[in-house]
């Protein structure tokens, strides 16, 4: 079997079980709509649809989003220890950190667009380069699950992995979450070059922590 | 039924966990038919079984195995929010196997009218035969089984000894590692003692 069918099983396992047990989503949205409902209350409407305001609470609000449904996932297979079972098959190291970054990511893609038409809505952001602005997003949304994945994989038998994850997790998403923020600000306020500049750069962060993730992982399961 | 042919084999295996050694300069030789492995509580029999699977890292030695090796330890290692067919089914497609008999085999092992239950709501008794409903569907040529006999009502222990009996014929590798159930000392072909890491 290649290496993509084991991952592609991984996923469909993942997406099916997040179905079933939407724990994950379901605090994902939560949270994210929380945050974009407080917003305008907090800041006051003017500075909420700032430009640079809004992304960047929205891209902080999706960075904890990840952290949420990344330690949920892992959480469901440290149950009857089924992370056991899925890494003692053949192929199965390898194709646990591909299969669970694609299977976040497109959970994830699920929570950013709730919470990016509940913000263009609510906050009635004007919105000058919509195609811009997806790509960004989707982009982001690869970018942050490598990350977090390679984080709580580390944790993994930790007892404090619910704290120390965010704790590790976050410096090194920073890069990804300014070049995400800028980027949808460029999206917003009209800017093409820029939000194109960003989104190369998002796109370099996501291949780089994806090929580190599959060379750790593995290794770091044991 | 095909004849399979495997060996598995440690050679001056050390495990070390948290600093500790739990399994100190082990070799073990393993073939066709059952093996047993004893001993007392934290001697090191899960380890050893995970060390044949290469679920824990050798600190220093060899582990040798020709064919797969079908791990089932002390939990049924099935994922919750998929049913027990579900769980099933993706063993079988990693591995690539054939999918036919997964029914069946669930349905041998009790459990004809859960096969789409999430796992979650199964026993803990009916999640352990679903698990070990793993060693007919996958088939594979070597069995690591730590105390498969956990959670088994009498009728579930005698057909777990019905497997256990039926893949010894089938020539392949089972390893059992249980505190009870002495009937199964006249199945064995080999024993294990295992005592704070050490292998008698």
């Amino acid at each position: 079997m290649m290496e993509l069918d084991r991952i592609g099983l991984v996923v469909g396992r993942e997406l099916r079980a997040e179905r079933r047990q939407p724990d994950g989503i379901v605090a994902a949205v939560t949270f994210i709509t929380v945050l974009v409902l407080l917003e305008s209350l907090i800041v006051g409407p003017a500075v909420a649809r700032d430009a640079d305001v809004a992304p960047a609470l929205f891209w902080l609000a999706l960075a904890f989003a990840t952290i949420l449904a990344t330690m949920r996932s892992f959480d469901r297979e440290l149950e009857d220890d089924a992370l056991e079972g899925l890494v003692a098959l053949p192929g199965g190291r390898d194709a646990l950190f591909g299969g669970k970054v694609v299977a976040l990511s497109i959970v994830l893609a699920l929570v950013a667009a709730v919470g990016g038409i509940l913000s263009l809505v609510l906050l009635d952001l004007p919105l000058a380069l919509p195609f811009h602005l997806v790509l960004v997003v989707v982009l982001g949304v690869i970018a942050l699950p490598p990350v977090v994945v390679v984080n709580v994989v580390l944790a993994l038998r930790l007892r404090a992995r619910a704290a120390l994850v965010p704790i590790l997790a976050l410096p090194v998403l920073v890069p990804q979450l300014v070049a995400a923020s800028r980027g949808a600000s460029a999206a917003i306020s009209g800017d093409a070059v820029g939000a194109l500049s960003w989104a190369g750069l998002l796109f370099a962060f996501a291949v780089v922590y994806s090929v580190l993730g599959l060379t750790i992982v593995p290794a770091a399961i044991d | 039924m095909r004849k399979v042919e495997a060996s598995a084999s440690l050679r001056g295996a050390t495990v070390i966990l948290d600093d500790r050694p739990i399994l100190r300069d082990v070799s073990v030789e393993l073939g066709p038919g059952l093996t047993l492995v004893r001993g007392p509580n934290g001697a090191g029999k899960t380890t050893l079984l995970r060390a044949f699977a290469g679920l824990v890292p050798l600190a220093r030695g060899t582990r040798e195995m020709t064919g797969d090796a079908l791990y089932i330890g002390h939990r049924p290692m099935l994922l919750r929010g998929l049913t027990a067919r579900e769980n099933l089914t993706f063993y079988v497609r990693f591995r690539g196997l054939a999918e036919d008999g997964i029914a069946n085999a669930l349905d041998a092992w009790g459990l004809g009218n859960d096969l789409d239950r999430p796992v979650e709501r199964l026993s803990a008794g009916e999640r352990r035969r679903a698990s070990l409903a793993r060693i007919e569907t996958e088939r594979l040529p070597v069995l690591l089984l730590d105390e498969p006999f956990a959670d088994l009502d009498d009728p579930g222990v005698s057909r777990l000894r019905d497997a256990i009996a039926g893949a010894r014929e089938d020539g392949r590798i089972v390893v059992v590692a249980t505190h009870a159930h002495l009937e199964l000392d006249d199945l064995a072909a080999s024993h294990i003692a295992v005592d704070r890491g050490i292998v008698a």
